[in-house]
């Protein structure tokens, strides 16, 4: 599977690291160049500098080619522009995001955008955590 | 202590790589038995082969055995997989030199020499082709396939697929050309294998036996160099067998990333690419200026001297070392000019040797840039960047200090050879043409190496033959680590 990985953070390199374990081919885009130094050395994907919110940055990484397209970096905003290009423009089938805000998930489920909150999952964790002690 | 721990634990996986490595050795030393079914009359060479197979492969076994580890989670380090990597050549050097031991066709030394010219893919020979059986020639060619594509990466990423890419880059063949290891080798491998077979095809349609089409289709890709005659090329005397010879010498020394920008039909990323431009740019110069300030005199008819210039100059460049006419007559502007040839080498991610065209390409690049910003406002902040595979690379300046840190060392590894050479009496111009040959893994020879060459000189070629390969950095790193972590372990028990 061809896997497009925007923002290398904490969660966007995690993801990609262990994608890449797995024998994915992985490719990660990040604006800063210090980021990918979360990358381990069980990745051995492509790394690309850039913005990925231009087109040109997200045509040089083949996104046509992708079969999915993980949106992680930190903001709700762009992830939600990254996840509408790749859907809408380029067609692909799956789209993940990440976003924060509980409140935007409904948005991107009329768009057809799967999403995973950390905000909703962490509240779901702590709550299983107090009523199950 | 715990660090001791883990550091044994990761020696045992180390040490069961190399297992795995072994035995794939020991059955690439069964390979030219295979061609036992053509040539029966030298069935008496079955011992020399089955022995080392047999003996490499048990020890393989050994290794692994005591290797098995219980966690597959470790991820290898670039100093570690620098450790497989110069683990895994000298084991395959030295099973390598056994059938020729065995055979009693060489001495020692010279039996290694011939092997690590081979996994090196020089081509430097000490054996005399005339006299030596199809098996042992074919030998030869296999080492040369396999030292070309890079005995570790292909071994390791394609087959059991190493958890990181420590050995990809240690081994000197890093670029990538898909976001994954594993299928990269395997990419790698096909186009490797696709054009050997080509070459075959198209040797044996200009008129070469199917024996001599295969051994020089893989000496002429793996830009080794190893011929069956001892006139090398020049032995058949045909253009259009040199016309292919050119081809396969030119794609054997094309990055194997820019060979898949190609292959795609991409051309305008494929001359858009330092490499080849500078490639091109050495060709053009070179040629005319040899023919006519070396060659004219030495030739009759003009054509014969653009001949000859063409042959060497792209054998010299893409590193792989056939001839069609000698170098003993050659003039010192003709000499030097090779020897410069020589050093440049081919591209970064081929099967060639020397300093890489794209160390030489950035190196000029980043004058250029200095020069410019001299003209420039003292507050522009420019973004360099070259082609590289298919996409914009931008130059940090951290990387052209280490590009010249690394051409520092080896023209400092290259006149220390040169030395060496000059102490055993040979002259200045032979000694730095015959270095400059080792050192690159070329394998163009002016007469100084041969089978009773005084042994300091066969050993500073293997030593430069091995640094050239490996890219002097892998062979340091891995040993320094090596000396370091065992007196860690021997002071802790």
């Amino acid at each position: 599977m061809y896997i497009l990985i925007v923002g290398c953070g904490k969660a966007g390199s995690y993801l990609a690291n262990s994608l890449s374990k797995k024998g994915e081919e992985v490719v990660v885009i990040d604006k800063k160049e210090s980021a990918f130094n979360n990358l381990t050395s069980e990745f051995t994907g492509f790394t690309l500098l850039g913005d990925a919110t231009e087109f040109e940055i997200l045509e040089e990484a083949k996104i046509e080619q992708a079969d999915v397209v993980v949106a992680t970096t930190t903001n709700d905003n762009v992830n939600s522009m990254i996840a509408q290009i790749a859907k809408e423009i380029f067609g692909i089938s799956k789209v993940l995001a990440r976003v924060f805000a509980p409140r935007r998930e409904e948005i991107y489920r009329q768009m057809e955008i799967d999403t995973v909150c950390p905000t909703t999952l962490s509240v779901m964790e702590f709550e299983r955590a107090i009523f199950d002690s | 202590m715990r660090y001791i721990e883990v550091l044994k634990n990761r020696y045992r996986l180390i040490v069961k790589y190399l297992g795995i490595l072994t035995i794939a050795v020991g059955f690439f030393l069964l390979l030219p038995l295979l061609f036992l079914v053509f040539y029966p009359s030298e069935i008496d060479h079955l011992n020399y082969f089955l022995w080392p197979a047999l003996l490499a492969i048990s020890l393989g076994l050994i290794f692994w055995k005591f290797g098995k580890n219980n966690s597959t989670d470790v991820i290898l380090s670039l100093e570690e997989g620098g450790i497989i990597v110069l683990g895994a050549w000298i084991i395959a050097i030295l099973f390598s030199s056994f059938p020729f031991l065995l055979a009693d066709k060489l001495n020692f030394t010279n039996a290694i020499f011939e092997a690590v010219s081979g996994w090196t893919t020089t081509g430097l020979s000490v054996i005399n082709e005339a006299e030596t059986s199809n098996l042992f020639l074919l030998w030869r060619s296999l080492m040369q396939f396999f030292g070309g594509a890079g005995l570790a990466v292909i071994m390791l990423s394609a087959i059991i697929g190493p958890h990181g890419l420590g050995l990809y880059q240690a081994e000197g063949r890093s670029d990538k050309l898909l976001p994954h290891v594993r299928r990269s080798t395997k990419l790698i491998m096909t186009i490797y294998s696709g054009y050997t077979l080509a070459g075959i095809v198209l040797y044996w349609l200009a008129g070469m036996s199917l024996f001599h089409a295969f051994n020089h289709s893989i000496a002429a890709l793996s830009t080794g160099g190893f011929s069956t005659k001892v006139a090398s090329i020049g032995a058949w005397n045909s253009i259009s067998i040199e016309l292919i010879t050119y081809i396969l010498m030119l794609l054997g020394t094309i990055n194997f990333a820019t060979h898949y920008v190609l292959l795609r039909g991409d051309y305008k990323t494929f001359f858009k690419n330092g490499e080849i431009r500078i490639l091109t740019f050495l060709m053009t110069f070179f040629i005319p200026i040899i023919a006519y300030f070396s060659l004219q005199g030495l030739y009759e008819s003009l054509g014969q001297a653009w001949r000859v210039s063409i042959f060497s100059v792209i054998s010299g460049l893409s590193t792989t070392g056939f001839s069609i006419e000698v170098f003993s007559n050659w003039n010192d502007f003709g000499i030097l000019a090779m020897v410069i040839l020589m050093l440049i080498g081919g591209g970064t991610g081929s099967t060639a040797g020397g300093i890489k065209l794209y160390r030489i390409y950035l190196s000029f690049k980043s004058l250029v840039w200095n020069l410019k910003s001299h003209f420039q406002p003292e507050n522009i902040v420019v973004k360099n960047y070259i082609w590289r595979g298919e996409k914009k690379l931008y130059i940090e300046p951290g990387h052209v200090r280490e590009i010249a840190n690394y051409i520092l060392l080896y023209l400092i590894t290259y006149f220390t050879g040169v030395l060496i050479f000059l102490t055993q009496g040979y002259k200045l111009q032979e000694s730095m043409f015959e270095f400059a040959s080792a050192l690159s893994t070329v394998g163009l020879s002016i007469g100084i190496t041969a089978p009773d060459a005084p042994k300091i000189i066969l050993w500073t070629e293997i030593v430069g033959m091995t640094l050239g390969r490996l890219e002097f950095f892998v062979i340091f790193f891995a040993t320094v680590k090596l000396i370091r972590d065992l007196k860690l372990i021997a002071r802790s028990n």
